[in-house]
């Protein structure tokens, strides 16, 4: 009964979470409704130098011209919705998001040209999922690989050499390893191209070769994430597999006589997977915002320059959907971890009291 | 701790720059930084002059010379016409000869006249004074550049004729050069055009079909050559003086981009605003979320649970959006409404829920304990016995964190929208990719920032992680 109070008392406040983040979200995507003025003055703009082309608009006597501006710019406001209190719009904007129904795009379109704001995601998801879940998983196993390696030969020199490697390539982002490599492999060696996430012209979708071009592609920016990222992993594993060996229950283990990789793989890594599997969902889940820089860098077109491009555009409806897409991600990964933990660990209910 | 005394190196070396910067490149500098005319001097896309210890040849540098060093000789007569009338004539012949020592071709080439007629009336024919510029090369060839009246608005003003096409030179002087190599027969007229033949490589290169590539495969042609300016004038009181500046293709130690600009000076200065922003960042937001996360920690209740759930949902919220969200919306306010932005979306975070967890372990600690018996308040409790304790912690995490808000300014710069008056790290990495250094290899321009911003983050790395030890005794290397 205590578990399922528990879990619905974090189920509800994720969901608050959720709610606060995607208004906060909105807030901000509209610039606190100062957008809304930019576009109101490039209405404005835009209807004035249409009419003013227009010879038989000219002609008209002022106090005509003044009406027919007003009709128009405010017929052209409502069908915007700008007409609207901006704080009441927030609330639609975000029960919308909410609810999934991501609209229509205000500027960017698919590349079929179409404003919805499904398809426009739809079409960049894909390639940003491959990429960096593959990066990901792929720095992430060789991290933890290496963190294992590592924490087996503590203190020695293999571990501080790794150590330091691990500790200073975290903090650099791919993006500046990716320009790095860029002019490396791509320019100055020229052997990966050096843009894009297909060629052109690309080969027939769906067939070997356009795989064979997608991967080849991927290479470049999948190392810049691979070499920012492992660091991370191998650091966090090793210094939690360090103290996991401290613990009792592996001093039992080996005082039986177990073999050392028997007692590794059986007794500590077993008690460090919960640990490594929580991290490596978030990881995956946050991967899945792509990276703005790292994708404007090697012009991969996924989700993170869409991102981008949508905020430069002014194009709110993408940014709340991009944003409340991840935000439900999020708040159902860590629930669904919640879950998991709970019933494993019957600690976590202790924690919580 | 030998990693920890490498990262207080680095940090000591970068302060050493900070306090150095000013003296050889002063403040003043940097607000030159966005102003075209103050780097006109320098050439573009420029490598660094040291470059020839790697690759043996003598690239050349800038070869200026002023009006003061050119040879010449005025004459001035008056003679009276048949009719009454005198006719005044003033020649000056200046010429310059220097030998071409370098192994490569300029990068650019331009003349600046100055003149001053004051007694010729121009509005009367044959007044106007008369320039020919001619350029004589080492195999005796002379290659007529300009040919004009000078009229009478360019009176005391400076005039620079440009010699190469990608800094605007006049289509007359281009056509002339071009002529001049379709005269000699190197190129059959039907493919002379801008890009076949740039003006300052034929000036310099041997007469030969080889000219026709881009400019790189073109012979250099060694030896003495001289610039010679005629200047007729028809008054008694005429000067005129030239300079002449052949750009060269090497400057500096860290070379110049496409404004000119040495990188040098952009990179001295990045290495205060990375190191100001990053520290001041880190130092804020780290104090601000660790107080709230021990404030969260120690009370419990209703205080806690509000600070952890509005850290979630500001962990939700990405600040580099934010920030280019807010640069848009107010043009680029600058680095200070930055560091507030940043600090504003990070009151809570992923500190506060470390600083929490912590806390939880200390109060349950004897010390607190007996505090409370002997009747310590609950706000004396966490500030006299509490924080002390998570202080360590908290060095180390401003430690950590300063890499992070490094590339957080340096992401925003890249993008082009951080400080625009500022030479970042950042702002010149997006030059270059912008300015495509990538794709034309101007390596200098991408290599020395990106190391910049390494180099910095690998500092405050090591020294976090030399905390880090310290404070975890189990991560201890004896």
């Amino acid at each position: 009964m205590g578990l399922v109070r528990h879990l619905a008392k974090r189920g509800v406040l994720l969901i608050v979470t959720v709610i606060f983040a995607i208004y906060l979200t909105v807030l901000i995507a509209n610039g606190g409704g100062y957008i809304d003025d930019l576009l109101k003055g490039q209405i404005a703009f835009d209807l004035h130098a249409q009419l003013n082309n227009d010879r038989a608009y000219r002609l008209l006597p002022p106090e005509d011209q003044a009406r027919i501006f007003n009709e128009t710019y405010a017929a052209r406001i409502e069908a915007r919705g700008l007409n609207q209190p901006f704080l009441e719009r927030t609330f639609t904007y975000t029960v919308d998001a909410l609810t999934l129904q991501l609209g229509r795009s205000q500027a960017l379109t698919s590349t079929d040209g179409s404003h919805s704001v499904a398809l426009i995601i739809g079409e960049r998801l894909p390639r940003t999922l491959i990429l960096f879940t593959t990066s990901t998983a792929i720095g992430a196993v060789l991290g933890i690989w290496l963190g294992l390696r590592m924490a087996r030969k503590a203190l020695s020199i293999f571990d501080r050499g790794s150590t330091i490697a691990s500790v200073t390539t975290n903090v650099v982002p791919p993006w500046v390893f990716g320009i790095f490599f860029l002019l490396l492999f791509a320019y100055y060696v020229p052997v990966f191209p050096p843009f894009g996430w297909i060629g052109a012209p690309a080969p027939p979708a769906g067939s070997g070769a356009w795989y064979l071009d997608v991967g080849w592609h991927m290479i470049l920016p999948m190392l810049a994430f691979i070499v920012a990222s492992f660091g991370a992993w191998s650091y966090t594993t090793r210094n939690l597999v360090l103290q996991i060996m401290d613990e009792d229950f592996v001093s039992a283990a080996r005082a039986r006589g177990l073999p050392e990789r028997i007692v590794l793989r059986k007794y500590v890594f077993r008690a460090a997977s919960p640990a490594i599997v929580t991290s490596l969902a978030l990881a995956l889940i946050v991967s899945w915002q792509g990276a703005i820089i790292t994708e404007t860098i090697f012009q991969y077109e996924g989700i993170g320059q869409l991102f981008f491009e949508a905020i430069v555009a002014f194009d709110a409806p993408v940014v709340i959907a991009l944003t409340a897409i991840y935000a439900y991600l999020l708040g159902g990964t860590v629930f669904l971890l919640e879950v998991i933990y709970s019933y494993l660990d019957p600690r976590v209910r202790a924690l919580n009291r | 701790m030998k990693s920890g005394l490498v990262g207080f190196g680095i940090l000591a070396s970068l302060l050493a720059v900070t306090v150095i910067t000013p003296l050889f490149a002063p403040f003043d500098v940097v607000r030159q930084w966005s102003n075209v005319d103050y780097w006109q001097d320098n050439p573009r896309w420029a490598a660094p002059e040291w470059v020839h210890y790697f690759t043996g040849r003598k690239d050349p540098t800038n070869t200026f010379f002023d009006p003061s060093t050119f040879r010449s000789v005025v004459t001035r007569t008056t003679t009276i016409l048949p009719d009454g009338t005198t006719f005044n004539l003033t020649t000056v012949e200046a010429s310059k000869k220097f030998f071409w020592d370098f192994d490569d071709f300029p990068s650019e080439l331009s003349a600046y006249v100055t003149a001053s007629f004051p007694g010729a009336t121009p509005n009367v024919t044959g007044q106007s004074p008369f320039i020919v510029i001619n350029w004589t090369r080492p195999d005796k060839q002379v290659i007529n550049l300009v040919t004009r009246s000078i009229p009478g608005r360019e009176q005391n003003v400076t005039t620079t004729y440009h010699f190469s096409s990608s800094t605007g030179a006049a289509q007359g002087v281009i056509r002339k050069i071009q002529n001049w190599v379709v005269r000699e027969g190197v190129i059959p007229e039907p493919i002379v055009n801008n890009a076949s033949v740039q003006p300052h490589v034929a000036l310099f290169a041997q007469n030969d079909s080889a000219q026709l590539d881009p400019a790189r495969s073109a012979h250099l042609l060694r030896g003495t050559y001289q610039l010679v300016v005629r200047y007729t004038g028809f008054g008694l009181t005429d000067t005129m003086s030239i300079g002449l500046k052949i750009y060269g293709t090497v400057f500096g130690l860290a070379g110049t981009d496409d404004q000119r600009r040495d990188l040098m000076t952009g990179l001295l200065w990045g290495a205060p605003v990375a190191l100001a922003f990053g520290v001041a960042a880190a130092v804020v937001v780290v104090l601000i979320q660790t107080v709230l996360g021990a404030i969260s920690g120690w009370y419990g209740g209703g205080i806690d649970e509000a600070i952890q759930r509005s850290a979630e949902v500001f962990l939700i919220i990405p600040i580099l959006p934010i920030l280019i969200i807010i640069q848009l919306v107010f043009h680029r306010p600058g680095i200070v409404a930055i560091l507030f932005v940043v600090v504003a979306f990070g009151i809570v975070g992923s500190t506060t829920k470390v600083v929490r967890s912590i806390v939880l372990q200390i109060r349950e600690e004897q010390f607190v304990e007996a505090a409370q018996s002997y009747g310590a308040s609950r706000l004396r409790i966490l500030f006299r016995y509490i924080m002390p304790r998570v202080m360590p912690y908290a060095f180390a995490l401003v430690a950590l964190s300063v890499p992070a808000f490094i590339f957080l300014e340096a992401s925003l710069s890249f993008l082009g929208l951080g400080d625009p008056t500022l030479p970042t790290w950042g702002a010149t990495l997006g030059n270059a990719y912008n300015g495509s250094a990538l794709y034309y290899g101007y390596w200098w321009w991408v290599a020395f920032p990106t190391l910049g911003i390494v180099y910095t983050a690998i500092g405050f790395s090591l020294l976090g992680y030399a905390f880090d030890k310290v404070i975890n005794p189990r991560l201890r290397e004896e």
